[in-house]
């Protein structure tokens, strides 16, 4: 199966999962739908986990990657925070229902899918460490304090996601930027950072 | 302290509902059948059904229910007039990663199950036991000197916390949970005291651990 094909199933899949959920997710309906024929499908995948796994991996590459992409090395450590976010917070909004599957209809299955979603913030902890350096305070702080920065923010993207309101995520850009900016710099300067995003 | 490990009594009902935790943090809530909790649990479907029903849903509720009383009662005796806000608030984070320590099975139900696996009647419940902690760590508002918080600044302080407290969970480290208290700590208070007192009181956790006695 060629790639862009296999992208193709692979969305299909993730966007059948969230309107049905699991235990009705039927791969014959979106093979018929994308002209995959259940030979081909079985030959590349095998059966539907495994479909769904590379699909969400490749969600998880591709959030990543709209994330880190939009970041210059040129910048200082919160405005590239602030660019990875804003690209991000913009990719949800612009696709309510792979987000929805981002969060909830992949992670909530079993134990093994939801390990994949710890994986997913995990990969975002490396662009916090440069905030230690930034701090001033590096020594002091805590060991988990990227962690403690990339729940805070998932925390309030995930409720506006979830109560089908990613299309307000965009606008939520400062005061999310202030939630990952604020452990490592403290209030006064994380909400300096949210004034200037607010009035960028 | 004296932490409850059994927050479901040893009861025929709290025997369902430990069966139901347990089995939920195994293979996920949208897995766990009647048949499951029964086997497990070892009571009698006609009790099973007695108490709650046809319904797995009914039990996962009441189970949910029965941790989000638990914490909130564990949270709510930490507050006392005799203490700081500060030292309150530092208390009612030990006591609640001792109760999730004592039963990891109920920690992933109301962190990770709860949250993100289960009915939207389920997360309702996670949601409002959300809701009062972060009404409970709004409080610190007060003592926001020079600044004005954000107004979801308690919700994303605790979010920063469940997130470490999940990782953990599902690195099958339950158990070290305790030890987060200085660093939860900080992340759940540094966005009202600023990063100084929110240092100091990380300290002031690493004491606590220490059994340093305060005062």
């Amino acid at each position: 199966m060629d790639s862009s094909r296999r992208d193709i199933l692979l969305d299909a899949v993730l966007l059948e999962l969230s309107r049905t959920g699991y235990a009705e997710l039927s791969v014959q309906g979106v093979l018929a739908d994308t002209g995959v024929s259940e030979s081909e499908f079985e030959s590349e995948f095998g059966e539907k986990d495994a479909a769904l796994f590379a699909a969400y991996r490749r969600l998880s590459e591709r959030v990543v990657d709209e994330a880190m992409g939009s970041c210059s090395d040129d910048e200082r450590w919160p405005e590239r925070i602030r660019s990875g976010l804003k690209a991000l917070l913009e990719m949800l909004a612009a696709e309510p229902e792979m987000a929805r599957v981002l969060i909830r209809s992949f992670p909530g299955i079993r134990p093994a899918t939801y390990q994949c979603y710890v994986d997913l913030l995990a990969r975002f902890v490396p662009a916090m460490h440069a905030g230690r350096d930034y701090s001033g305070v590096d020594e002091e702080l805590p060991s988990s304090v990227e962690l403690l920065a990339v729940g805070a923010a998932e925390t309030l993207i995930f409720v506006e996601i979830d109560a089908g309101r990613a299309d307000r995520l965009p606008g939520m850009l400062p005061e999310i930027l202030f939630t990952i900016l604020v452990p490592f710099i403290g209030p006064e300067r994380a909400a300096e950072e949210m004034q200037s995003a607010a009035t960028a | 302290m004296n932490v409850k490990s059994d927050i479901f009594s040893p009861s025929e009902r709290g025997q369902i509902l430990q069966a139901a935790a347990d089995l939920c943090t195994e293979q996920g809530y949208a897995e766990v059948t009647i048949e499951d909790v029964i086997d497990r649990s070892g009571v009698s479907p006609e009790k099973f059904a007695q108490i709650f029903g046809g319904e797995v849903e009914e039990c996962m509720l009441a189970a949910i229910n029965a941790i989000v009383a638990e914490v909130m009662s564990a949270v709510a005796a930490s507050y006392s007039a005799d203490r700081s806000e500060l030292d309150s608030a530092l208390l009612g984070i030990r006591a609640l990663l001792e109760l999730m320590a004592a039963n990891p099975s109920f920690a992933h139900l109301a962190y990770i199950v709860s949250r993100q696996m289960a009915s939207p009647r389920v997360h309702e419940i996670y949601d409002a036991g959300t809701g009062l902690l972060a009404a409970m760590l709004d409080r610190l508002r007060e003592q926001s000197v020079g600044f004005e918080p954000p107004a979801k600044t308690s919700r994303s302080g605790l979010g920063g916390a469940e997130a470490v407290v999940r990782a953990e969970l599902m690195a099958g480290r339950a158990e070290q949970l305790p030890r987060l208290l200085p660093d939860l700590a900080y992340g759940a208070t540094v966005g009202f005291l600023g990063q100084e007192e929110a240092l100091r009181l990380a300290t002031r956790g690493r004491e606590l651990l220490r059994g340093t006695p305060w005062e």
